[in-house]
């Protein structure tokens, strides 16, 4: 026997109660774990972003056009790797309430400068060799149940052809996984020349630009070279790191990092309320065992230790099985065929919700811990 | 069975009065209850206030139309020959000259500063014309002037300059090479429309390079409602490669955009309940525990355990009502009216209030009372099941 | 001092503060416990009994005065010191026996042994001896509730002895057992003091319970008084 053991002996007493603490505290971790993963989802486009990768957009707003002739421009500056366009295509599949990212692109450009989506090379090859050939990310290829080889429609609700059709055919030509786990494989790209071509209005025009720099350190120089190159001139550029588009993206939805942590503040308070106010209970209920082991000649330290002991336990078990429950949760998700993102409940996301765990443990106890550190053994006595 | 009822009714008022006994204990399920209650509230605040917004902007006078499957005013595209052909139209109102009374509209989005995020965000431009003006209701130029036609000048909705900075009154502002002055404010009774610039469509039209082009046209109906005669001379007309509908049916499926928020509202507060409700099983065995000397001597009294059992289930929905109101309370002080903006259906920004309603209010305190009856129940049968017996053994 | 006296108290006064009224419990009392002794302490409610328990006990402070036990100051020590020096050197029997409702009756002794650097086979030696002492050796792993009123006094004599303390100290250890029990009780009681030289220090109100011990003191208004025969 160890103190452990009467902390454990203590805890098990009242197994209702003990249930009833445990699922509270479990509910507000599984909480706590998914709207985090699901934030840290969010986030994901700011933290892949790559350094060396700036975005150059209409000045106005970037769904403005510019115009292809930039591309070159652009690509004969300074500290400048490469330079690859992009359209947005307001791409759906059969369902016009559905969105399918589609973007109209250069292919052999686009794999140098968004190196993340990984494929065989001979896919690679193939892509750019066929001018009707589509690359689609694995997420969106589960979701519809392509396959490389498959010749599918996709519409556009922004273009239509010349002969008025707003539908054009593709050859899957490779099916794209991500370098990381939450790198985005719901997007589908194109060739540009393809939709250039064929499309009824907006010819040569682009949407925006990717660039890749020699050197994040150069971010700086490329930006203020490619803005001020256009500067007075019909289509005036703005230029910034991939991070910052992202996420100034994100930020047009709302203030999400808020709602969320609104949320979460709200579960782990009422797991607060609740636990503290169960310990203090529990430990006024102990009141003349507390007393008797004083009496024997435990020190009240060792007992103050022993109550928080308790308080951290209820913590941890019922937090770590919490979030186990939203791994749990996030793996059927992940096994349904929903469009609902990769969410990772990875090593920081555990991290903090065991510091959080070893708060909430000490912050439920530390009342009934120092009732039980001044107890005093005559009173303790005479109060039952 | 009147004695039953006055039987129950002594033992409820018993329990109630002795809740101050357990004082902090009651508290937390009470507090536990409000937060869920809170919660569920703020989400469905959000919804609401959003769709709110958007139904109230669309009217059923006007029909919208757009070029087939753009789904959006971004979107859509119509040329000047369109534009024609749809005042031949059938069913539209016409002014004292006789003439269509119709505006066509541009849509271009241009970057703003959202103010709490201090981030560029999508603002909505519209190139209007007088009669598009007239098409809205209760348009008002709250602060400075209306635009003049042909000039570089825009009016902003008073959300935008709620929500946005860089459009305040008498500012210059530069859309790539051209550079536009805000001259005046409008309101429009707090619907969508007082999210977006307002500039002079030809205006607008040169300046983005739009050549003769619109994106939408709205069309006075004939009579509220009915769009069918213009539906079918566009099906009827080859060269006419428009949708239309009425501008309530438009703005009525944009409102829907925030359905998904609803859900998870409901998804989070029902999880967050389930804790809630751990704390209220907790209080209100402890309430019996507490109690059982009391009800063991009411039964031996002769008290029935039907109304043991009322005693504490009525403690619990006390409570758990109580926490509802508190939680409805605090979630009308801190958000309702609260001004907040989201990207919209046309890739662009929506100002829209939080917005509590009475129905709402009904959904936070059927939340409460589930909480409570469940809460109690268990517990109000272990206090019925209580065995007489206990009177004595606790007394000595 | 002689070598025979474990326990000492010298001109001791206690007093405390209730309300307004300062109650004087004990005034200059004198008191000297010799080792394998046991003695019965008997008086009225009220008589300080309790008080004077507590203080032997070491948890209790005099006011005023010097208490010795075993060569050493108690009234010196501090708070923490006197938990430790309850462990190495006193052990507890209570009316209401006082064990852990949530252990065993081997982890209920065992408990004072996590207070000594023992280990767990040492432990669990000494267990088994203390419960095998008391009769309660097939006892070993019931829980209180699942015990008579006289075994789970037996289970708290031997959590009392396990430790080896140099005085056992009783309050009113067969006040809830009826006559035949107390009997067996008192007889434990005894036979660890005259077979196994233990000093006790029993508080009672029952005459009966007096009559096993080796002498009796009362106390009657914080004195003894002498009084030989009760009826």
């Amino acid at each position: 026997m160890s103190d452990l053991y009467l902390v454990f002996k203590n805890l098990t007493r009242a197994k209702l109660r003990l249930f009833l603490t445990l699922f509270a505290t479990f509910i507000a971790f599984m909480v706590y774990a998914l709207l985090t993963a699901f934030q840290s989802f969010l986030n994901s486009g700011v933290d892949l972003a790559a350094d060396d990768r700036l975005v150059v957009l209409n000045k106005i707003n970037f769904t403005q056009p510019l115009p292809i002739a930039y591309v070159n421009r652009v690509r004969a500056l300074e500290n400048v790797i490469d330079v690859v366009h992009l359209n947005w295509f307001g791409g759906y599949y059969q369902d016009p309430q559905k969105m399918v990212v589609t973007m109209a692109v250069d292919p052999e450009s686009f794999l140098r400068v968004f190196n993340e989506y990984v494929m065989p090379e001979t896919e690679k090859a193939a892509w750019v060799k066929n001018r009707q050939g589509l690359i689609v990310g694995k997420k969106a290829a589960e979701l519809y149940g392509w396959q490389v080889g498959d010749r599918i429609p996709l519409n556009s609700n922004i273009f239509s052809q010349t002969d008025g059709r707003t539908d054009w055919d593709f050859d899957i030509v490779s099916i794209y996984t991500g370098e990381d786990e939450q790198t985005d494989t719901t997007s589908l790209y194109f060739h540009y020349d393809y939709f250039n071509e064929t499309q009824s209005f907006g010819r040569g025009m682009i949407g925006w630009m990717g660039v890749r720099t020699d050197d994040p350190g150069n971010n700086e120089k490329v930006i203020s070279s490619i803005d001020s190159l256009f500067q007075n001139t019909q289509y005036e550029t703005e230029s910034m790191p991939e991070a910052v588009f992202n996420k100034a993206f994100i930020e047009q939805i709302g203030n999400i990092g808020l709602i969320i942590s609104s949320v979460v503040l709200a579960a782990f308070f009422i797991i607060l309320v609740i636990v503290g106010n169960s310990m203090v209970l529990a430990i006024r209920e102990r009141t003349r065992e507390i007393g008797v082991m004083k009496t024997l000649g435990f020190r009240s330290p060792r007992i103050f230790r022993m109550v928080l002991a308790e308080s951290l336990l209820i913590a941890l078990i019922g937090g770590l099985l919490g979030l186990a429950a939203a791994r749990g949760i996030i793996y059927m998700l992940s096994q349904s065929s929903t469009p609902i993102p990769t969410l990772i409940i990875d090593q920081s996301i555990v991290l903090k919700a065991v510091g959080i765990m070893i708060v909430m443990g000490l912050v439920t106890g530390i009342i009934p811990a120092i009732n039980a550190l001044r107890l005093n053994i005559i009173t303790s006595f005479s109060r039952t | 069975m009147s004695s039953l009822l006055s039987q129950m009714w002594t033992v409820i008022m018993m329990n109630l009065r002795s809740l101050p006994q357990r004082l902090w204990m009651s508290l937390a399920a009470v507090f536990a209850v409000s937060v869920v209650v809170a919660v569920l509230l703020s989400f469905l605040a959000m919804a609401n206030g959003f769709e709110e917004t958007l139904k109230g902007t669309g009217s059923e006078n006007i029909a919208i139309a757009s070029r087939v499957g753009s789904q959006s005013e971004l979107n859509s595209t119509i040329s000047r020959d369109n534009v024609n052909l749809l005042l031949g139209a059938p069913g539209i109102a016409k002014d004292a000259n006789g003439d269509a009374i119709a505006s066509a509209e541009l849509y271009v989005i241009v970057d703003g500063i959202k103010r709490s995020s201090q981030t560029e965000v999508n603002i909505p431009m519209r190139g209007i014309s007088p009669t598009g003006i007239e098409l809205r209701e209760n348009v008002e130029i709250v602060e400075g002037r209306m635009f003049e036609s042909g000039r570089n000048e825009i009016i902003v909705g008073q959300g935008v300059t709620k929500e946005f900075q860089g459009f305040e009154l008498g500012k210059r502002t530069r859309f790539g090479k051209s550079e536009w002055e805000v001259v005046g404010v409008f309101s429009t009774g707090g619907t969508a429309f007082e999210s977006e610039l307002w500039a002079d469509a030809p205006t607008v039209q040169s300046q983005f390079n739009r050549g003769s082009t619109f994106q939408t046209m709205r069309i006075r109906l004939a009579k509220p409602g009915n769009v069918q005669p213009l539906i079918d001379f566009a099906a009827a007309e080859p060269r006419l490669q428009v949708d239309i509908e009425t501008e309530s049916d438009y703005f009525s499926s944009q409102g829907k955009a925030l359905q998904g928020i609803v859900t998870l509202g409901w998804g989070l507060s029902i999880v967050m309940a389930l804790g809630a409700l751990a704390g209220a099983l907790n209080t209100m065995y402890t309430s019996v525990a507490a109690r059982s000397t009391e009800i063991a001597t009411l039964r031996t009294l002769g008290f029935s355990s039907l109304s043991a059992f009322a005693g504490t289930l009525a403690e619990s929905v006390v409570l758990s009502v109580i926490g509802g109101v508190v939680g409805s309370i605090a979630a009308y002080l801190l958000l309702d009216g609260v001004t907040a903006s989201t990207l919209g259906g046309s890739f662009s920004q929506v100002v829209f209030n939080f917005r509590l309603s009475p129905e709402l209010f009904k959904q936070g305190i059927l939340l409460a009372l589930l909480i409570g009856l469940v809460g109690g129940f268990f517990p109000a049968f272990r206090a019925a099941r209580m065995p007489v017996l206990l009177a004595f053994r606790n007394a000595s | 001092m002689s070598d025979d006296v474990l326990y000492k108290l010298t001109n001791v006064t206690k007093s405390f503060v209730k309300g307004k009224e300062k109650i004087t419990v004990f005034d200059n009392l004198n008191m000297e416990i010799e080792r394998g002794d046991f003695l019965a302490i008997m008086g009225p409610s009220g008589s300080g009994k309790t008080t004077l328990l507590n203080m032997l006990g070491g948890v209790d402070q005099p006011t005023s005065g010097e208490v010795t036990f075993d060569g050493g100051r108690v009234d010196t020590l501090s708070e923490g010191q006197l938990a430790g020096w309850r462990a190495n050197n006193i052990g507890f029997i209570f009316q209401f026996y006082n064990l852990m409702p949530m252990l065993n009756a081997a982890r209920n002794v065992e408990l004072p042994l996590l207070l000594t650097k023992l280990k767990s086979k040492e432990r669990k030696r000494n267990v088994a001896a203390a419960l095998e002492l008391v009769s309660l050796a097939d006892r070993a792993g019931h829980k209180p509730g699942e015990m008579s009123g006289g075994q789970q006094q037996r289970v708290a004599i031997a959590r009392a002895l396990v430790s080896d303390p140099k005085l056992l100290l009783c309050d009113e250890p067969t006040g809830d057992l009826d006559r035949e029990t107390a009997d067996e009780i008192l007889g434990i009681l005894q036979l660890l003091n005259t077979k196994f030289n233990k000093t006790i220090v029993m508080v009672t109100h029952d005459p009966r319970a007096a009559e096993f011990a080796k002498r009796t003191l009362h106390l009657d208004k914080g004195e003894f008084v002498e009084k030989e025969l009760v009826t």
